[in-house]
């Protein structure tokens, strides 16, 4: 049984990300009714964790991927036969897949040094909004158009997932699609009250809280339907089979 | 610090490996598994160079072993953004991406543990290492503002 402060806090993050068994949530539990450094720690986690999601991801600009389709024609070019060998495993919709899937683990690293970076041009007035913000932190018209744009790059990325799901729409297994269509109704629901909650409230955090969980599942499960659709084209059915289950997690999440 | 142009060349370092090495991929694992992969350890490849190269962010340890949780009470007010981006560059290369995976992009330790070629469990002890070492970092930037 973990009593003091020293064997709860290394466990705070996963209490904090309600990953705990039941007995251990509830001996932290009991622990945090009594000390208030503990509770104090996890006040502390939980706004950062709600700073952490508020970030969003950030899409890289158009001519990027005008760069890399280049490069790649010129690699081909140069080794043909490597080519050949390439495009027997990965048609154009998979190359849409591995698109998606990459740009999310990247921008990683790019959401966080793209404000910070010197922003030429058009992004200047983001940067400078951003700046302001530090002097002016917390009024509304702020972290509205904070809120605003981090919508954007959701709503960004879910058009492009949605579109890859499409094309990719006829080799799904009916009973999977349906499941896919229920829950991304599900979800499409929880986005419109959200936003809807937040047009009423511009302040709420638990209303921007909630829209922003509502997209990050849209985009999770659209991933997954991605992920479905790649292994199911290799012929791989216990990937599939896991990917599908993927598709219901991620839209309970 | 890294810009934005660094940050792009990577994107497309990453694209173009993929495309080259796309051919010894043997099916062993999915192909969003290997590719998830490959990016994230070239991000952190990246990562360590670019500490190397800044002095004042330097962790020659994978493991984020400062932040340690010596602060009593709660330190934190409300978290403004630019505060938090300047608080993860001073993260460790590995705590750094197993935070943003994680808490920016919501993966789960199982899926970060495929990513990164770690356990789960190695995964959460970043992530908390990670979370202290902000919160710290956080706390020092807001005492130093107020000052």
């Amino acid at each position: 049984m973990m009593t003091n402060c020293q064997t709860i806090r290394p466990r705070l993050s996963e209490f904090v990300d309600d990953a705990l068994d039941p007995q251990t949530r509830a001996a932290v539990d009991a622990h945090l009714a009594a000390c208030a450094a503990c509770s104090a720690l996890v006040d502390d986690l939980s706004r950062l964790r709600s700073a952490a999601r508020r970030l969003g991801p950030i899409d890289p600009p158009e001519r990027l991927w005008i760069d890399v389709d280049r490069q790649v024609r010129q690699d081909r070019a140069i080794a043909p036969n490597e080519a050949a060998q390439t495009s027997d495993i990965g048609a154009v919709w998979q190359w849409i897949g591995l698109a998606a899937a990459l740009v999310v683990v990247t921008l990683g690293v790019y959401a966080v040094q793209h404000r910070n970076a010197p922003q030429p041009t058009a992004d200047i007035s983001h940067a400078n909004q951003t700046s302001c913000n530090a002097g002016a932190t917390g009024s509304v018209e702020t972290v509205e158009q904070e809120l605003r744009q981090a919508e954007e790059h959701y709503d960004k990325a879910i058009a492009e997932l949605e579109a890859v799901t499409r094309n990719g729409n006829a080799s799904l297994d009916p009973d999977v699609a349906r499941t896919l269509q229920k829950n991304l109704a599900t979800i499409n629901q929880a986005i419109s009250e959200s936003r809807a909650a937040l047009d009423a409230h511009p302040e709420s955090e638990p209303a921007r809280d909630s829209l922003f969980e509502a997209l990050r599942k849209k985009v999770g499960v659209l991933q997954a339907t991605v992920t479905l659709m790649n292994e199911m084209r290799n012929g791989n059915q216990d990937g599939a089979a896991r990917a599908a289950a993927g598709i219901g997690r991620k839209s309970g999440d | 610090m890294v810009g934005r142009t660094d940050a792009e060349d990577l994107l497309q370092e990453i694209f173009l490996t993929a495309h080259r090495k796309l051919a010894s991929y043997k099916g062993e694992s999915s192909l969003g598994t290997w590719l998830f992969r490959l990016a994230a350890n070239m991000c952190v490849d990246h990562l360590r160079r670019q500490s190397t190269r800044v002095a004042q962010v330097t962790d020659p340890l994978d493991d984020d072993t400062r932040g340690s949780d010596t602060r009593e009470g709660s330190v934190l007010g409300a978290i403004d953004r630019l505060d938090l981006e300047r608080a993860l560059e001073t993260l460790a290369p590995r705590s750094r991406i197993v935070f943003v995976l994680h808490d920016v992009e919501g993966f789960e330790h199982r899926e970060i543990g495929d990513m990164l070629g770690i356990t789960d469990g190695t995964s959460k002890s970043q992530l908390h290492k990670a979370r202290m070492r902000l919160r710290e970092a956080l706390a020092e930037r807001s005492v130093s503002q107020r000052a």
